[in-house]
């Protein structure tokens, strides 16, 4: 399985991205092409479920252990396996109609989205220390230009009167330099993903035989 | 008390728990972060079983009218998630190579597809359109997405002594496109600032809500 193994995973690699390629551009011009492709990328979402569920059955695993040696903070980890039978076990109740209504969508709605909103909500703090602790740091002009163009976006979505030049500056801010930005950075990620994609399609990115 | 009752008080106390996390890293915080994790883990195993797994599985495998090929086939994905699970083997690892091989081959080809139809032709496009509808915007525009490109170029000259050096264009040029980046940047770290204010002053509302009873 040495070198014959890794001239397998490289001909499986280059021959099934090209068909797939070549079925995606041909489209409905060449429907058996298309058909398979189509047929590859619903293998790919597959595996990724199963590899999905190989990762929460692994973090299962591993809060199962820690509970059975009674490592430090076992107690979060026995937490960890009660929440994720819980849902599991009400969505089986549910669904063999043992149990009126819909608890495991309320779980969902009240608990899992309110902790969610929680956290989310906590970023507000990181992010406003973040830049705070940047104007305490050296200063130079890329600094000095990204502290004005925060404070004046946020000062311009202030629901005040009187702010108008304010949100003009501010959407032309938006319809202009932070669009030719972000379209830079985009296409500088797709020149990228272009690169390393023709690498693998012709055998001189094989990293994935490691 | 109904079960919406129970799980909005719960969500409240939940709530709570978290924003302790303000004072300082304390169990609190840490008892609700492992219950998210939890219930996480559960809702994408249902999630999974029920939305992509068993609807492929009576598709193919299980399908009344199907015949061997197709069941076989039906069994390929399971079979490459095997082949996935034997990469943490130090014996049979390298056959999980096989099914990594599959997903990159097919990753690649969509990422291409996709970086090529969904951004490169669209944003070239609509920059060099830009400058037809409005001559000094759109070449400010282009001049951004210009030098932004260049800025990410790295290619330099070398030097006797081993150092490198670029260009006074490319770096005048690679200035102005860092401008434009710190510009973009700021406006992203100015929207995410505001995000998270809407959904923390969303959080306050709920938990003002809750304790008057609203």
């Amino acid at each position: 399985m040495g070198r014959l193994g890794a001239a397998i995973s490289t001909a499986i690699a280059i021959g099934i991205g090209l068909l797939t390629l070549i079925g995606l551009l041909a489209g409905d011009n060449v429907p058996l092409v298309n058909d398979i492709a189509d047929f590859l990328l619903q293998l790919v979402v597959i595996t990724t479920a199963i590899t999905v569920l190989i990762g929460v059955v692994n973090l299962f695993s591993v809060h199962a252990r820690r509970v059975g040696r009674r490592d430090t903070g076992w107690g979060y980890s026995l937490l960890v396996i009660v929440a994720t039978l819980l849902v599991i076990v009400l969505v089986l109740l549910e669904r063999a109609g043992a149990l009126g209504g819909r608890p495991s969508t309320i779980l969902f709605e009240t608990v899992q989205i309110s902790i969610e909103s929680a956290l989310a909500g906590l970023v507000l703090f990181a992010l406003v220390y973040g830049a705070y602790r940047l104007t305490r740091r050296r200063l130079t002009w890329p600094t000095v230009l990204f502290v004005v163009v925060l404070l004046l976006l946020l000062l311009g979505a202030l629901p005040l009167a009187g702010l108008g030049p304010l949100v003009s500056i501010r959407d032309w801010l938006m319809a202009v330099p932070v669009s030719a930005g972000a379209r830079g950075i985009l296409l500088g990620i797709a020149l990228g993903t272009v690169v390393t994609g023709v690498r693998v399609l012709v055998g001189q990115d094989r990293s994935y035989r490691e | 008390m109904s079960a919406e009752q129970i799980g909005l008080w719960a969500g409240f106390i939940f709530t709570l728990m978290i924003f302790s996390y303000l004072l300082g890293d304390n169990i609190l915080y840490r008892l609700a972060v492992y219950v998210f994790v939890g219930l996480a883990a559960g809702y994408v195993t249902v999630v999974t079983i029920e939305s992509v797994l068993l609807p492929w599985l009576r598709g193919t495998v299980f399908a009344p009218e199907a015949n061997l090929g197709q069941r076989l086939l039906g069994l390929v994905p399971i079979i490459l998630g095997l082949l996935l699970l034997l990469k943490s083997s130090p014996r049979l690892g390298r056959l999980g190579n096989l099914a990594i091989a599959f997903l990159v081959g097919v990753g690649t080809a969509v990422a291409l597809v996709g970086a090529v139809a969904g951004t490169l032709l669209p944003l070239a496009a609509a920059t060099g359109s830009g400058v037809r509808v409005d001559v000094l915007n759109g070449f400010l525009a282009f001049l951004g997405v210009a030098s932004t490109l260049v800025y990410f170029h790295y290619l330099a000259r070398r030097k006797p002594d081993g150092g490198t050096t670029r260009g006074l264009v490319v770096r005048v040029i690679s200035a102005v496109g860092q401008g434009f980046i710190v510009i973009t940047l700021g406006a992203l770290y100015a929207g995410a600032i505001l995000t998270s204010l809407t959904i923390f002053s969303e959080r306050v509302g709920f938990i003002l809500a809750r304790i008057t009873g609203g």
